[in-house]
C-alpha cells in the first residue's frame, strides 16, 4: 500500500446478462515479488457478453487477464492472494489441474502465433493434445471452429498448407479459431488486434461480434474506440485498481469516476 | 535539411511567414552548432573498423593458410617422379659382361666381365678408377648370382666348380687436413687418387669410396657345367651363413650350407661346406630349368622352367629337402624367364616369356594340395613389358623391382602401389641383352649392356608407395589372405611393406564420434530440454554455467580416467555395466510413476528439492542393485561369462539382442495399447482423482513393460532360430580398451557442446508460441515435444552435428583409452585408431618429408576436411533455423 489514505472502491454499473456470471473475481491482488500489481480487484464477468479491460499501459490488465487461466504460473516469485471462481470452483484453490482449467479457457495473445505446422494442424491442436485421435472428430471440429473464426471459406482448400503463409489478419482469426476448437467456456483476448492493419481489425473485430453469446469473451484493449465498439461491459484499471466497471455506454459517455472519463476523453493514458 | 521549407501551401500567408521564420531559427541553430563529429571520436571509429577487419580477415588467411599448408606438404606424395639425368659410356671389357653393382651415392660402378676383367669406374664420367685380372684357371663362366646387397657373387663354372668373389665398396671419410696431395679431378664433385675417390659432403669432410674385389677358392660342386645359380648370405655379420643353390647341366638341383668360422687367435677363415641334393623335378622331355631361386635363410628354393611352372622346395629341414609345391604361373610352353624376390623375400616377382610380371606370396590356406600346407598366391599382375623379360632385380630397401625386355625397355616398378614408376629412356644399343640393378637408395638405374656399354640414370620419387589406391583402396599386402584396408606404417623390421591405408583411421574416427553420440545426444538433449522447458530461471541460470565449464575440462583428464579407471572397471564389471544401461532408466520410470501415485498433498509439499533427491536416489538405488545383481544377470544370459560369449564359444545371440530390443518393444507394445484402447483409458483415467489415476498409471506401465519384456525375448528368439547372431558384428570378442568406454567418456567431453547448442536453440523459440500451446492445455511435456523441439529443430540438429564434428577431432580421450589398434569392425567391444589419435601417435616418430610424415598430414587434412564439411553443414542449417525464426 503507497497511498496513506484509503482508495476509492470501484464503482460498478454492471449490465448483467441473463446467464449471470461466468467468472467471479474476488478480492483478488497479485505481487510480483515486492511489488503488487493488482490491488483489490472484485469482478463478476458475465457470461455470454463481452467484457473489455482498458486501462493505460502498466495497470495491471494484461496480468488480470493472464491470471483467469493460470498463464502467469511460470513467472518467478509470484505471489497471489484472493479467489476467481469459474463456476463452482477456485482457479486458485490448492489441487487444481490447470491444464484441465486451461481447456476451459480459450486465449488469443497479442501477436497472431500460428505453429510451425499445416492450418488444419494448428487447429486441432487443442484436441490433439487432449488425446483424441480420432478423424472424424478431428475434421468435424476443424470446420466448426474455421467457420466461427469465419476463416473456412478462405482456407478450406489449403488446410495442409502451412499456416505460416497466411496473412496476419488471418493467422490471428487462426488463432481464435484455435482457441474455440476445444470449445472452451471463456475466450481470453490479449489485445487481439494490436499487430494488425484497420481491415484485418475490423474483421476481428466483426468476429467478435459473431461470437458474442456463444462465448464469455474478455478482452483487454489499448483502443478505446474498439472496446466502446465490441464490449457489453468495459473494465477501466489504473495502477493495479480497478477503477470503474460497468455499461460501455455509461464508461464512455458518461463515466462515474474523475479518472475514468479522464482516460476515455484522451487527456492522459 | 536547413533549406526545405516546411509545411504543405496554405492560403494562410502569416502561418507561412511564421513557418518561414521558425525554419530559419532552426536552420541557425544547426548551423551554430558543430556540424562535424569529433575527429577524436571518427578516428577511433576508423581505427575500430581497421582492426576488426583486419582482424577477421587474419582468421580467414589463417584457416585457409593451414589448409594450403597441409595439402602443400601432402601434394608430392601424390605426384610421379621425375628423371634427374643420365650418362652412357663404353667400358673396356672382351668378353660379355656378367655382373654389376654400383654404391648408394652413384659415385663407384664395378661390372664383371666373362673374362675375369673387373673394371670400376665413375659412374657420373665413366673414367676407370680401377682394374682386377681374375684368374678363373680356364674354366668358363656359365652362371652367376648374387646376394640382395649385390657385393657378394657367386660364380658358376662350365667344370662344376663355384668360386665366390666380391665386387664391393668400401666407404671411409678423410678429413681436409689428410686429403692427399696429387688428386686428379674427375668432375666438380669428385676426385681420384690410386683407385680412391673423394667426394667432399657437407661437413667438410671427403667421402672416400675404394672398391672392394677379390675372388674366392673353387669348390667342386658337380661334374657337369653349373647353368643356374642363386646365392645368399645369412646368419650375422660375425657367423655367416652362406648359402647357394645350383642347377647343373644334367638337372641336378643342389642346395649347399657353408659356414664360415673365423679363428679368433688367428684370424684364419674355416669355410666347412655342405651340399645336399634336391629331390628331382621330373621334368618331361625338351623341358628345362630357366632359373633357380633361394631364401636368404636358405629354407626355401623356387625353381622356373621353360614350360611356365614354378617349383618350391622346403628346404627347413636341410638335410631332408623336400618339393613342397609345383605352380603353373604362365601359360603352357611360356617360359619363365626372370625371377626375383622383392626386399624382405615376401614377394616372389616372376617374368615370362610374354612379357607378363607377376607377384606371387607364399600364404598359409592350409591346403592339402602342397606338403606344408602354404601355397603360392598370385597377389598381383603389374603391367607387362612388350617383350620377353629378361632380367629383374630388386631394389635393397623398397617393394621396387627394375625389369629389362628382350626389347631393350627398361623399367621400374613399385609392387605395392601397382605403379610403373618410370620407362627409361635408350639412348644406347638396344640390341645387346642388358642387365640392370636400382642403387641402394631407388633413386638411380644402371644398366650394363654385355658388350659393356652403361648406361645409369638418376630418378627422384620419394613416395613411389603411395597412390590414392593405396590411400582408400584396398591393397593385398604382403602376408596376408586377401585385400584389404590396412594401416601399418612402421613394423618390426625395415623390410616390412608400410600400409599407409586411411580408411581404418577414418572407419574408427566414425566409430568413435559414433558411440560417443549415442551416450552424449539422447542425454545432451535431454537435459536442454529440461532445463529450457521445466525447470525454474534460477535452476537454469546455475545448471547452464556449470555444463559450459564441464566443457572446460582437458581431455587428457577424462581420457587419463577412462584409461585408468573406467576401462578396468568397465572389464570387470562389464555384466553388471550392462545391465546397469537397463536398470537406471527403470529405477528413473519407476520412480516417476511412484511419483505419480501418491497422494496430491505430499506431491505439493515435497515438489522442490526433495523430488530432485528421490530422483538421485533412484539412479543410485538402482546402480547398486545393478552391481549387486551383475553376476546374476551374467550367469543368466551370458551362461556366467560375458567376456567369453562374446567371443561366440559359449550361448547364444537371443540374450543381448533381447537386451538391445527392449525399448523398441516397449514402443511397440506402447503403441498397440494406445491404438487399441487408448480412448478408453483416457476416459477411465479422466474420471478418477489424480493419485489414483497415478497408480492404475503404473500399473498399467508394468504389463506394458512386462510385455515388452516378452515380444522383446520372442523376437530375439526368431532372429536367433533365422541365425542371426550379433556377435561377431556389432559385438564381438571383449578389449579393455574399446569402443564402449571411449564412447561413454567422449561422451562427456561433446555433452557440454550440444547441451549448450540445444537449449540456445530452444531458448530461441518465441515464448508466444509456448505460450500459445500452454493455454490451449497442453502439458509442458506435450509443447516441449510438439511446438518447442520441431520449431528448433535445425538448430538442435546442428548442434548436434557440432557435437559430432568435435567428437571427430577429440585426440586425447581416443589416444589414451581407444587402444589404438586401426582394425575396422563395429564391435562396441573392440578397441579403434582415430585419424586425430594417429597423428599424436605416429607424428613425433615420423622423419620430416618422409611418406609416414606426409600420410600423416594428409590425415590431417582428410580431418580438417571432416570437421569443416560438419561444421559448415550445421552452420548452413542454423542460418536457415535463423531465418525461420524471423517469421514465427
Amino acid at each position: 500500500m503507497t497511498t496513506a489514505t484509503a482508495p476509492e472502491p470501484t464503482v460498478y454499473h454492471l449490465r448483467r446478462s441473463a446467464e449471470g456470471s461466468a467468472l467471479d473475481i474476488r478480492d483478488f491482488n497479485l505481487w510480483y515479488g515486492k511489488s503488487q500489481a493488482l490491488h483489490d480487484i472484485n469482478m463478476e464477468i458475465q457470461k455470454g457478453s463481452v467484457t473489455a479491460l482498458i486501462g493505460p499501459s502498466g495497470c495491471g490488465k494484461s496480468t488480470l487477464l493472464r491470471c483467469l487461466n493460470r498463464m502467469n504460473d511460470l513467472i518467478d516469485d509470484l505471489r497471489i492472494d484472493g479467489q476467481i471462481q469459474v463456476g463452482d470452483f477456485d482457479i486458485y484453490g490448492p489441487g487444481v489441474d490447470v491444464i484441465a482449467l486451461r481447456k476451459r479457457m480459450g486465449m488469443v495473445f497479442q501477436k497472431p502465433n500460428p505453429f510451425a505446422m499445416s492450418i488444419y494442424d494448428n487447429v486441432v491442436y487443442p484436441l490433439r493434445v487432449d488425446g483424441v485421435t480420432k478423424r472424424s472428430v478431428l475434421d468435424e471440429t476443424c470446420e466448426r471452429a474455421l467457420r466461427s473464426a469465419a476463416l473456412w471459406d478462405e482456407v478450406k482448400d489449403r488446410l495442409k498448407e502451412s499456416a505460416l503463409g497466411m496473412s496476419g489478419g488471418q493467422q490471428q482469426r487462426l488463432c481464435i479459431a484455435r482457441g474455440i476448437a476445444s470449445d472452451p467456456e471463456v475466450l481470453l483476448m490479449d489485445e487481439p488486434c494490436s499487430a494488425l492493419d484497420p481491415i484485418a481489425t475490423l474483421k476481428i473485430e466483426e468476429l467478435i461480434h459473431q461470437l458474442r453469446g456463444h462465448y464469455t469473451i474478455v478482452i483487454v484493449t489499448h483502443n478505446m474506440q474498439q472496446a466502446a465498439r465490441v464490449s457489453d461491459n468495459t473494465g477501466f484499471m489504473y495502477l493495479g485498481r480497478l477503477i470503474e466497471y460497468g455499461d460501455t455506454n455509461t464508461i464512455f459517455t458518461n463515466p462515474k469516476k474523475k479518472q475514468t472519463e479522464d482516460y476515455v476523453s484522451g487527456r492522459f493514458g | 535539411m536547413s533549406d526545405t521549407t516546411p509545411g504543405g501551401h496554405s492560403d494562410d500567408y502569416g502561418t507561412e511567414l511564421r513557418a518561414q521564420q521558425s525554419s530559419d531559427a532552426i536552420a541557425s541553430r544547426l548551423r551554430q552548432r558543430d556540424m562535424k563529429t569529433r575527429a577524436s571520436v571518427k578516428l577511433g571509429e576508423k581505427v575500430a573498423k581497421w582492426v576488426i577487419t583486419i582482424g577477421g580477415l587474419m582468421v580467414i588467411v589463417a584457416v585457409l593458410g593451414i589448409m594450403v599448408f597441409l595439402f602443400r606438404v601432402v601434394a608430392p606424395m601424390l605426384g610421379g617422379g621425375e628423371i634427374l639425368g643420365n650418362v652412357r659410356y663404353q667400358l673396356d671389357t672382351r668378353q660379355d659382361t656378367i655382373w654389376n653393382n654400383g654404391d648408394e651415392f652413384q659415385t663407384l660402378g664395378t661390372v664383371v666381365a666373362a673374362e675375369g676383367r673387373v673394371i670400376t669406374f665413375h659412374i657420373p664420367t665413366g673414367t676407370e678408377i680401377a682394374r682386377t685380372q681374375w684368374d678363373f684357371n680356364g674354366a668358363e663362366v656359365t652362371a652367376v648370382a648374387g646376394t640382395l646387397a649385390r657385393d657378394r657373387i657367386a660364380l658358376g663354372f662350365d667344370d662344376g666348380t663355384v668360386r665366390f668373389a666380391e665386387v664391393g665398396f668400401a666407404s671411409t671419410t678423410t678429413s681436409r687436413r689428410n686429403l692427399p696431395d696429387g688428386l686428379r679431378d674427375l668432375d666438380a664433385r669428385d676426385r681420384e687418387l690410386d683407385g680412391r675417390v673423394f667426394t667432399e659432403v657437407g661437413t667438410g669432410d671427403f667421402r672416400t669410396l675404394s672398391p672392394v674385389v677379390s675372388l674366392g677358392e673353387s669348390q667342386a660342386i658337380s661334374d657337369s657345367a653349373i647353368v643356374a645359380l642363386d646365392y645368399r648370405i645369412g646368419g650375422t655379420r660375425e657367423r655367416p651363413t652362406l648359402s647357394f643353390a645350383t642347377v647343373d647341366a644334367a638337372g641336378v638341383l643342389r642346395v649347399s650350407r657353408s659356414r664360415v668360422t673365423v679363428n679368433m687367435m688367428t684370424g684364419a677363415e674355416t669355410v666347412d661346406t655342405t651340399t645336399v641334393e634336391l629331390p628331382s623335378l621330373g621334368l618331361a622331355d625338351g623341358v628345362s630349368v630357366t632359373g633357380i631361386l633361394l631364401s636368404g635363410s636358405a629354407d626355401r628354393a623356387i625353381v622356373a622352367t621353360d614350360d611356365g611352372v614354378v617349383f618350391r622346395y622346403d628346404l627347413r629341414n636341410f638335410d631332408n629337402p623336400s618339393l613342397a609345391e609345383q605352380r603353373r604361373v604362365a601359360s603352357e610352353g611360356v617360359a619363365v624367364t626372370a625371377m626375383t624376390f622383392l626386399s624382405g623375400e615376401e614377394s616372389l616377382v616372376v617374368g615370362g616369356e610374354d612379357g607378363s610380371v607377376g607377384v606371387y606370396f607364399r600364404l598359409q590356406t592350409g591346403t592339402d594340395a602342397t606338403t606344408d600346407g602354404r601355397e603360392l598366391v598370385r597377389a598381383r599382375e603389374h603391367t607387362p613389358m612388350p617383350a620377353a623379360i629378361v632380367d629383374l632385380s630388386e631394389a635393397q630397401r623398397q617393394k621396387e623391382f627394375s625389369a629389362v625386355d628382350a626389347d631393350g625397355n627398361v623399367w621400374v616398378y613399385h609392387s605395392t602401389s601397382d605403379r610403373v614408376l618410370f620407362e627409361l629412356a635408350r639412348s644406347g644399343d638396344v640390341t645387346t641383352p642388358s642387365t640392370a640393378m636400382i642403387f641402394p637408395r631407388s633413386n638411380g638405374v644402371m644398366l650394363v649392356s654385355q658388350g659393356g656399354e652403361v648406361e645409369a640414370w638418376q630418378y627422384r620419387d620419394s613416395h613411389p608407395e603411395v597412390t590414392l589406391g593405396v590411400l582408400f583402396g584396398r591393397i593385398w599386402y604382403e602376408g596376408y589372405s586377401e585385400p584389404q584396408f590396412v594401416w601399418q606404417s612402421t613394423a618390426g623390421t625395415d623390410l616390412a611393406e608400410p600400409k599407409y591405408s586411411l580408411v581404418p583411421l577414418i572407419f574408427g574416427t566414425l566409430k568413435a564420434a559414433f558411440y560417443a553420440m549415442i551416450f552424449a545426444a539422447p542425454i545432451a538433449l535431454m537435459a536442454a530440454i529440461y532445463t529450457s522447458e521445466f525447470v525454474h530461471g534460477r535452476v537454469r541460470a546455475t545448471v547452464k554455467p556449470m555444463m559450459e565449464m564441464m566443457e572446460a575440462l582437458p581431455t587428457v583428464v577424462l581420457g587419463f580416467i577412462a584409461a585408468l579407471v573406467l576401462a578396468p572397471f568397465v572389464e570387470e564389471w562389464i555384466a553388471a555395466v550392462l545391465l546397469g544401461f537397463i536398470a537406471v532408466p527403470l529405477g528413473l520410470m519407476v520412480g516417476a510413476f511412484a511419483w505419480q501415485a501418491l497422494p496430491p498433498r505430499i506431491v505439493l509439499r515435497y515438489d522442490g528439492l526433495p523430488k530432485f533427491a528421490l530422483m538421485a536416489m533412484s539412479i543410485l538405488i538402482t546402480a547398486w542393485l545393478a552391481y549387486r545383481a551383475g553376476p546374476w544377470f551374467e550367469s543368466a544370459l551370458f551362461d556366467g561369462d560375458f567376456k567369453a560369449w562374446t567371443t561366440g564359444r559359449i550361448g547364444t545371440g537371443t540374450p543381448f539382442m533381447f537386451i538391445i530390443l527392449l525399448p523398441l518393444s516397449y514402443m511397440a507394445v506402447a503403441w498397440g495399447f494406445r491404438r487399441v484402447m487408448g480412448e478408453f483409458w483416457r476416459g477411465r483415467m479422466r474420471s478418477m482423482a489424480r493419485h489414483e489415476a497415478g497408480r492404475l498409471d503404473a500399473l498399467r506401465w508394468l504389463v506394458l513393460l512386462l510385455g515388452a519384456f516378452v515380444l522383446s525375448y520372442a523376437v530375439a528368439s526368431v532372429l536367433t532360430l533365422v541365425g542371426y547372431d550379433p556377435r561377431g558384428g556389432f559385438v564381438d570378442s571383449y578389449q579393455q580398451r574399446n569402443a564402449l568406454v571411449v564412447g561413454f567418456v567422449m561422451a562427456f567431453a561433446v555433452i557440454p557442446n550440444i547441451y549448450t547448442l540445444t537449449e540456445d536453440a530452444l531458448n530461441s523459440v518465441p515464448g508466444h508460441l509456448r505460450a500459445g500451446s500452454l493455454a490451449t492445455g497442453a502439458t509442458p511435456w506435450q509443447t516441449a515435444m510438439w511446438i518447442v523441439l520441431p520449431t528448433a529443430a535445425s538448430g538442435v540438429f546442428s548442434a548436434l552435428m557440432m557435437g559430432f564434428g568435435r567428437a571427430v577431432g577429440e585426440t586425447m580421450i581416443v589416444v589414451m583409452a581407444a587402444g589404438n589398434t586401426p582394425i575396422m569392425e563395429w564391435n562396441i567391444f573392440s578397441g579403434l585408431r582415430t585419424l586425430s589419435a594417429n597423428i599424436a601417435i605416429e607424428l613425433p616418430e615420423a622423419v620430416k618429408d618422409g611418406t609416414n610424415y606426409r600420410v600423416l598430414f594428409l590425415a590431417a587434412l582428410t580431418l580438417f576436411i571432416m570437421t569443416f564439411v560438419l561444421n559448415t553443414i550445421a552452420e548452413l542449417i542454423r542460418q536457415r533455423f535463423r531465418k525461420r525464426a524471423f517469421q514465427l
